[in-house]
């Protein structure tokens, strides 16, 4: 049946013929940038946020971030095509650095010419147990001394836009400075009151609560994929009543049920906390939700 | 847009790891499939998470030899249970299977650690080194020889393990010989496609194969068509749509599995 051959070839072409026009369909309506002279990528969303407000509008540089707006912290973070792609043109690729970004060793394994930087240089990490927390933008004064960082390294790269970066980032200290007297004004809230204690639910949380002088109780480390054992549970709810805790800090998508159950059944209050890890790419996100951060923790004072 | 596709070095390795495991899976799935042990397959793939369980325990340092190590005993006790019980052998396997799965996951997930290993479910082909690729080459061969030598006598089990036997064919051997290459075969795989989805690259050529096959030749060249069809569109669409491999491969490999479906019923009728 030598017809039968014909009918698979015909499958086989029609199935090629379908995925090759899906796949240009796709690339079409994601039309590449054309090329420029300098493509900066950026590890994740942070960081991406920190360098769009420095670079806005430089010319002859394209800035991308290399994880999707949505993917959440990285430390898992699996490197597809695409990013590889991304990476393979890139000239500079800021990092926040501190171990998060788990996937580095593969990209430096790998044949690249880029420049890696990280952009905490000069910020103290936090460490417990060996273990660095490397999630440093939850604090406001780490934040601003990474665009800093950007505003340097960049300008030392890119000369010919030195003068707007410095302009941009000034621009941008300026509204973080705000929200810094923000913060300030809820830091001295919480002293007045003689001080609140917290359990928090995510490990980056811990710069957030160390910055307005929240005492933690107990820190368990939820994220994208973690599982936990009824025996954490438990530790976390003695920790909060041992501790007198008076508020559980949680992000909204990680944790938010584990915050509901503790605040059930020892009485403390859920303050939802945003990561700073995941949004639009809009140049004042950050800012936003810091300041919501702090909203949140303020409501819960009065 | 080819040129493209070749203008970086990983993707070379991507596409010769490709072309070695796709021909490998073909014809490992039709004696699967013939067989009727693709949800033996399964499980083995989910002994791998027990396998490196039982090697950090074990302070094995490289993972790799405790998750064969390990499927291999799983696969021959399996077999051997199997052929023991009275109970149907899908019951036996399933049992065996959530068993190793649970045990792997609580000594991984300890401590919260689950996600450094959660990369195994997806897999990731794009990491793949030359090194591995070697290891490839060393089991595509061995496989071929025992396809080439047993093919016949595991087609003739198949029927009827009796007649085989009495035909003085080493029944019992020749399947645990193919458990055993096929538990190799599996947890050396996992690492680039997943356990999530390392059976779907087994079955669907050759299931797809055998829907419009009406002899074993047809069979063998249909599977290894479609398998590595399968793996360089996918490779090709998910390298352009920044989509994760494994899956999009799965995706094209299934769509040939229903487009064969109807084709075979036509051509019947």
């Amino acid at each position: 049946m030598k017809n039968k051959y014909t009918i698979i070839s015909i499958m086989l072409i029609f199935i090629a013929l379908v995925a090759y026009s899906l796949t240009t369909a796709y690339m079409t309506k994601n039309k590449a940038t054309e090329k420029d002279n300098l493509t900066v990528v950026t590890s994740f969303y942070p960081v991406y946020i920190a360098a769009l407000n420095v670079m806005d509008g430089a010319e002859g540089v394209t800035l991308e971030n290399l994880s999707e707006p949505q993917t959440g912290c990285i430390h898992d973070y699996q490197l597809t095509p695409a990013d590889m792609k991304l990476l393979e043109t890139a000239d500079v690729f800021l990092i926040n650095g501190g171990g998060i970004e788990g996937f580095l060793s593969d990209v430096t394994e790998g044949a690249y010419s880029m420049e890696v930087v990280a952009v905490t240089d000069g910020i103290e990490f936090l460490e417990e147990e060996d273990e660095t927390n490397a999630h440093v933008w939850m604090d406001i004064d780490n934040y601003l001394k990474e665009v800093e960082n950007i505003r340097d390294i960049m300008s030392d790269i890119d000369k010919d836009n030195a003068a707007l970066y410095e302009k941009n980032a000034s621009e941008y200290i300026e509204s973080l400075e705000e929200l810094k007297t923000e913060r300030d004004e809820l830091k001295t809230q919480i002293e007045s009151k003689g001080g609140v204690s917290a359990a928090l639910l995510q490990e980056s949380f811990e710069y957030f609560a160390d910055m307005l002088g929240i005492e933690v109780v107990y820190t368990m480390d939820l994220d994208e994929e973690r599982q936990i054992s009824a025996g954490e549970v438990a530790d976390t709810m003695s920790a909060v009543n041992d501790g007198n805790a008076s508020m559980v800090l949680t992000d909204e998508l990680y944790g938010a049920e584990l915050a509901e159950t503790v605040s059930g059944e020892t009485g403390v209050a859920v303050c939802t906390i945003n990561p700073c890890v995941r949004g639009e790419y809009e140049k004042n996100s950050y800012i936003e939700a810091m300041r919501q951060n702090l909203e949140n923790v303020a409501t819960l004072l009065k | 847009m080819l040129s493209e596709f070749f203008q970086y070095d990983f993707m070379k390795n991507v596409v010769l790891a490709i072309l070695i495991i796709t021909p490998l899976f073909a014809l490992l799935g039709t004696m699967i499939v013939t067989r009727k042990m693709a949800f033996f397959s399964d499980a083995l793939g989910h002994s791998a998470l027990t396998g490196i369980a039982v090697g950090l325990v074990c302070g094995v340092e490289d993972t790799d030899i405790s998750m064969i190590l390990f499927a291999i005993v799983f696969a021959l006790l399996l077999n051997y249970i199997s052929g023991k019980m009275a109970s149907s052998t899908d019951t036996i396997i399933s049992v065996f299977a959530s068993c190793s799965t649970a045990i792997g996951l609580s000594i991984l997930s300890k401590g919260g650690n689950f996600s450094k290993y959660s990369s195994l479910l997806v897999g990731d082909i794009l990491s793949i080194t030359t090194k591995e690729i070697l290891y490839l080459v060393v089991i595509f061969a061995v496989t071929l020889v025992f396809w080439i030598f047993a093919y016949n006598f595991m087609e003739a089990a198949g029927i009827s393990r009796t007649l085989a036997k009495s035909k003085g064919i080493p029944v019992t051997v020749i399947e645990n010989i193919f458990a055993v290459l096929v538990a190799c075969i599996v947890t050396l795989s996992i690492k680039w496609v997943g356990i999530l989805l390392i059976n779907a690259l087994l079955i669907l050529p050759a299931a797809a194969a055998k829907n419009i096959s009406v002899n074993v030749r047809d069979y063998h060249l249909f599977a290894l068509i479609f398998s590595v069809f399968s793996g360089l569109v996918g490779l090709f669409v998910s390298y352009f749509t920044n989509v994760a491999t494994g899956p999009m491969i799965v995706i094209v490999a299934s769509a040939i599995y229903f487009v064969t479906f109807l084709l075979g019923r036509k051509m019947e009728g």
